[in-house]
């Protein structure tokens, strides 16, 4: 059996096992609908601040959720591969003769397919909400970059996390670290209306550029000067947590 | 009660997560209080901290009817209707834990926020009086959580009912001010019975404890238990009749 058709059919059993647990697809698809439609109806006089960017809070919230969407995907595939690792599943595929990069691969591409159903669902929703799509389709193409490689990174560090914890009972770990690294960051309030330690927080935060890049094909014009950060962040993160799995897989024992 | 303290699992992110969301919403959305229309308050965590008490107590609630679906599951439940248990008691006492959890709940939240600078209008009264709003929704939530559990016998789908609970709670005033609402949304958050038990609770703290405000949201908190309780009570007649 070829590299790749390994990495196809682990890619295909964690999709499939997503799909069968209910309490794991919902989070990833149905919340990132609710929250976007929450907040942008909740928080629709935000926009009134000076100084705040957005026309419509709906421009404001949707990457935010979009992207976490996808990084609730990466998250949903790690708890998937720390179930067949409760289960013994994934001790038969360490043992049989398949790479472990292959069998890594194969848990990581499932992160970003994954997500392609909750970014289709919520570019829908903002043109039905009235999203301001200021940039047309390069827009909707930026934050299709920074929701993949997000869920591609996500599903790297879950993953890692599950390969050297081998129990379910890592997941609020998974959440609760993907859910911080995007709310320290400008996800609520840009950058220019935050105060205090946050802000100080948020600045360092790599979560700011990728947003950045998100948002900026609803919030004006793309542009090099937004891109590049976000571009160079993912890139960072994807780079590093991939390493980390990477690190896990190579230690792992059946 | 002590079922759920000892499984940490169960409550602890309940308590935990609204804390940590008062924090950064508090920190972020802070210079939204100078818009112009935004009810006078101190600072956003003044205004925001009954919706964490609340989100806290609605989340922490649905453990118990995950508990009782754990119970039903394992078999624990079919040895439990076997036994000389009065029938009210096997829901009455898992609720009671869930109220008793809520009103725990309200004050440590209040304790953790008065270290970062929350006051309290309605002083230590007006904090008991959330409190008690808290556990009066705690066994309301509880209720229909556990209803859920005798429903559909699984931990799992009863959990799933945490989604409803949420979109209830974010299409509400619960974290920014009606007047600033606008469209669909400002109609569906005037329409929700949870914006008016909120508004109710924050008018304590912001404002001062008077007898309309507790009673408006405890009433509130008291229709969700007796609606609650009625399917609950239900659903398990139903089902002890299909047991026996």
């Amino acid at each position: 059996m070829s590299s790749l058709a390994v990495t196809w059919g682990v890619t295909h059993r964690t999709l499939q096992l997503v799909a069968r647990l209910p309490s794991t697809i919902v989070p990833s698809l149905v919340m990132p609908v609710v929250l976007t439609v929450a907040f942008a109806g909740a928080f629709s006089g935000l926009v009134l601040l000076p100084g705040h960017p957005a026309d419509k809070a709906i421009d404001w919230f949707l990457p935010l959720y979009t992207i976490q969407g996808a990084a609730f995907a990466g998250v949903r595939v790690g708890i998937a591969v720390a179930r067949d690792l409760t289960t013994g599943f994934y001790d038969r595929l360490l043992l049989s003769p398949a790479s472990r990069v292959s069998l890594l691969a194969g848990s990581l591409l499932a992160s970003p397919l994954l997500s392609v159903l909750s970014f289709i669902l919520l570019v829908v929703i903002a043109g039905l909400g009235g999203a301001s799509f200021k940039a047309g389709p390069a827009g909707i193409v930026m934050l299709g970059v920074a929701s993949f490689s997000m869920a591609l990174a996500a599903g790297a560090w879950s993953v890692g996390l599950a390969l050297r914890f081998k129990t379910q009972q890592i997941a609020p770990l998974m959440q609760t670290t993907v859910f911080l690294a995007s709310f320290l960051s400008s996800a609520q309030m840009p950058l220019n209306l935050l105060d205090g330690w946050l802000h100080t927080v948020a600045v360092i935060n790599p979560m700011t550029n990728v947003f950045a890049l998100a948002r900026q094909g609803f919030l004006g014009s793309v542009n090099w000067h937004d891109t590049w950060p976000g571009l160079v962040s993912l890139a960072g993160l994807t780079v590093f947590f991939c390493l980390f799995a990477y690190r896990s897989m190579q230690k792992v024992t059946p | 009660m002590f079922g759920t303290l000892r499984k940490p699992t169960s409550f602890v992110p309940s308590l935990l997560f609204p804390l940590m969301f008062l924090a950064l919403t508090s920190s972020s959305l802070e210079r939204s209080i100078s818009i112009e229309g935004f009810p006078e308050v101190d600072s956003f965590l003044q205004f925001a901290v009954a919706t964490a008490v609340i989100q806290g107590v609605i989340f922490g609630s649905i453990s118990a009817g995950s508990g009782m679906a754990e119970d039903i599951e394992g078999g624990f439940f079919e040895r439990l209707i076997a036994s000389p248990v009065a029938r009210t008691s096997i829901l009455a006492g898992r609720l009671a834990g869930t109220a008793a959890l809520g009103f725990c709940q309200a004050w440590i939240y209040f304790a953790v926020t008065s270290i970062f600078g929350l006051s309290v209008e309605g002083g230590l009264a007006g904090m008991l009086a959330v409190a008690i709003v808290a556990a009066a929704l705690a066994a309301g939530v509880g209720s229909i959580s556990v209803a859920l559990a005798i429903k559909t016998g699984s931990a799992e789908a009863t959990e799933g009912s945490f989604p409803l609970f949420f979109a209830l709670l974010f299409l509400s005033s619960a974290y920014f001010p009606r007047s600033l609402m606008e469209g669909w949304f400002k109609a569906a958050a005037t329409l929700n019975p949870m914006s008016y038990l909120l508004e109710s609770l924050r008018s304590i703290v912001v404002a001062e404890l008077s007898a309309l405000n507790f009673f408006t949201a405890l009433g509130i908190a008291l229709g969700v238990l007796v609606v609650g309780l009625a399917v609950a009570s239900a659903l398990l007649k139903r089902r002890l009749a299909m047991d026996a």
